[in-house]
């Protein structure tokens, strides 16, 4: 067990060593280089970044799935839980590794620098990175990290503390020459296996079942209630309707909500031009009352436009402007989402930046939730119900919380007056929103410290 | 730009206005959570009575006779003109003061002062003052103006402005207050302005409040 450990240890100087290599070559390089070849290195290297913490993640699935197999049947060979572990935990850190040597790279090239790594965000990037197409790419691989994690900051990090704990629990094992000694070690196991299991389920409630029972994907569907199994697995077989055909609905269903699609240049345009207009306020009353070409007069212009938009922004006069990025472009497939305020303007606002106003960012982040709730759980028709539940926003500043009967709470650990930014996402799904039975106003809006229960 | 609203303090039947009161809701907001901001605000108000000229030629009756100007605290570069009787506000430069001193068209005959500590509260900006005339102590009124950020439109944030007057409410009666803030409801259709919020209807609101605040200290 150590000679592995030493092993993998070798394994990852030697890795270091020809990444220090790369890295030496690179110092040079990068002195020399063009900006975009910069950029394209960069990228290249959040893309492995990228992949690696994936990989990551699948570890520590397969790793959940050993510890569970161990506390289901707990008379089973412990040896071949203990291998499982093993393998796990050398795959595992030769990813830390590989990860290691690729934010030195990083840094060494610029993306990362010395204060961002001070103000201990040692994956943050302020500066976002926008390749040649005009995608972002270094701020969504992070806020897609932290909306898959589903969980605002506090909770990630008890939830990585969990997890953590749980990882390191499990060295113990490794110490022990035979399995007899590894017995005194369980116990920990089931204390921080349950710990996970229960911030696991406060987090990811959709994927109890599927590891709980026999452990097959097809399960996840059948998360819905026993009618609603049937419907989905139509719903699966049924055509995808294009981003043409989705937008169109959401127009017929909410004439008063005006869409527009852009492409992902012409949006920058866009977000930059809004704070000059923004500053002359009869302008920004004309600009928020005018008609713009509708879905509905299917012009053949429009459908062609749409093709390659990857931005689709919902305006509510006067209430918000919501802000919907889709990868691929064209596709149906949502990637990011930001609620700003239809006063606000600049190039901050876009599918990952952050409102100026307290309101918007807590709905932003209830909404990161919603859209991997959504793509989880509604994955042909994520971009649907997402819109809809967007949609939903428009009584934002006049319904009242579902459970306390009030417009404004004080919420006493933020210090802030705020309406319910929080709408019930897991209340919606395609399957009842597609029978135009859920009106906007239906959807229970919770304030923060509310919605804690219901969810 | 943003929703703001004016309110004014109506002191119980019996008691008196004081910079103890001032002090007391000033501490009320504080409690609220609210962090206060290092600026001061000042917001002044002048009744203008046209000057009588001595070769009057000119008609004088074309002349309003009531004339009220108004420099807003967040609006320095502008000066605001308020003719009641013929229902328009006037947007003009600040330097029209001046103007009207070398003119002598026009005589300033009451100045007041609205001015206080301003706190930030999450999306709500609040500004507590007390009004007087320019130059002394004595402390005509409490009023306190509310802004709230992220709205623009009035109509639209009626249910959080009504939302916030009640929780506002609630916490000065508990601190057992001589009194009660009322909000200085003005008729914006009245003087031709729109839904969207200017600084025009921020004028309309302190004229009403100043008017209404002279009738609360009559009675």
């Amino acid at each position: 067990m150590m000679a592995q450990f030493q092993q993998s240890i070798t394994a990852g100087t030697a890795v270091a060593t020809t990444q220090s290599q790369d890295l030496m070559e690179s110092n040079g390089e990068v002195s020399s280089q063009a900006p975009p070849k910069q950029v394209a290195l960069a990228m290249e290297r959040l893309a492995s970044a990228a992949r690696i913490i994936a990989d990551i993640r699948l570890g520590a699935d397969r790793l959940l799935e050993a510890l569970l197999l161990s506390a289901d049947d707990p008379q089973q060979s412990i040896d071949r839980v203990a291998q499982l572990l093993r393998k796990e935990d050398t795959s595992m850190r030769q990813h830390f590794n590989d990860l290691r040597g690729l934010g030195n790279q990083l840094e060494a090239s610029g993306v990362l620098n010395g204060s961002t790594k001070l103000r201990g965000n040692s994956w943050g990037l302020h500066m976002p990175l926008v390749c040649p197409d005009g995608a972002v790419v270094a701020y969504a691989w992070k806020r897609q990290l932290a909306g898959q994690a589903g969980a605002s900051a506090v909770d990630r990090t008890s939830f990585h503390h969990s997890f953590s704990m749980l990882w390191l629990l499990q060295m113990p094992i490794f110490k022990c020459d035979n399995s007899d000694n590894s017995y005194g070690y369980y116990e920990e196991y089931r204390l921080a296996l349950k710990a996970f299991t229960d911030q696991k389920k406060r987090f990811f409630p959709h994927l109890e079942d599927e590891v709980s029972g026999d452990g097959e994907p097809e399960n996840a569907k059948k998360w819905l209630d026993s009618q609603g199994s049937v419907r989905t697995r139509k719903a699966d077989h049924k055509e995808k309707m294009s981003l043409f055909d989705v937008l169109k609905d959401l127009e017929c269903e909410f004439p008063n909500i005006r869409i527009f699609t852009y492409q992902r240049l012409d949006w920058s345009k866009r977000a930059s031009s809004l704070s000059s207009i923004v500053s002359e306020n009869s302008d920004s009353f004309k600009n928020q009352s005018l008609n713009h070409s509708s879905y509905t007069s299917a012009g053949v212009s429009n459908v062609a436009a749409v093709d390659q938009a990857a931005v689709i922004e919902l305006l509510v006069p006067f209430i918000f402007r919501a802000v919907v990025s889709l990868h691929p472009a064209g596709s149906i497939t949502p990637d990011a989402l930001a609620f700003f305020s239809t006063d606000e303007g600049g190039n901050y606002m876009h599918s990952r930046g952050v409102s100026v106003h307290h309101v918007f960012r807590h709905v932003t982040e209830n909404a990161d939730r919603a859209l991997q709730y959504f793509l989880s759980v509604e994955s042909n028709h994520s971009l649907t119900v997402l819109l809809r539940w967007i949609c939903s926003h428009q009584t934002l500043f006049s319904k009242t919380c579902s459970k306390c009967g009030r417009l404004l709470r004080m919420d006493k650990s933020l210090a802030l007056l705020l309406p319910p930014v929080h709408r019930a996402f897991w209340e919606m799904s395609a399957a009842n929103s597609s029978q135009m039975k859920l009106a906007p106003d239906s959807v229970s809006a919770y304030h923060i410290g509310c919605s804690a229960d219901e969810f | 730009m943003p929703v703001k609203w004016l309110m004014h303090w109506q002191p119980n039947q019996g008691s008196t206005l004081s910079s103890q009161v001032l002090a007391e809701v000033c501490q009320c907001v504080e409690g609220f959570g609210a962090a206060a901001k290092d600026r001061k605000w000042r917001t002044t108000l002048t009744f203008y009575r046209p000057m009588a000229r001595d070769s009057a030629a000119a008609p004088v009756s074309d002349v309003p006779r009531d004339l009220l100007g108004i420099a807003l605290h967040d609006r320095p570069s502008a000066y605001f003109f308020i003719l009641r009787h013929h229902r328009i506000i006037l947007q003009a430069d600040a330097n029209v003061q001046l103007l009207m001193d070398k003119l002598q068209s026009y005589k300033a005959r009451v100045v007041l002062h609205f001015e206080g500590s301003q706190y930030q509260l999450g999306d709500f900006q609040l500004r507590v003052g007390k009004c007087g005339p320019s130059m002394s102590e004595t402390l005509r009124g409490i009023m306190m103006e509310v802004e709230y950020l992220p709205l623009s439109s009035i109509e639209k944030s009626r249910p959080i402005m009504e939302a916030f007057f009640d929780i506002w409410h609630e916490t000065i009666t508990k601190a057992s207050l001589p009194g009660h803030f009322v909000i200085s409801d003005s008729n914006f259709s009245d003087y031709g302005l729109q839904d969207y919020y200017s600084p025009q209807h921020t004028s309309l609101q302190y004229a009403t409040c100043i008017a209404q605040l002279m009738s609360a200290g009559r009675s």
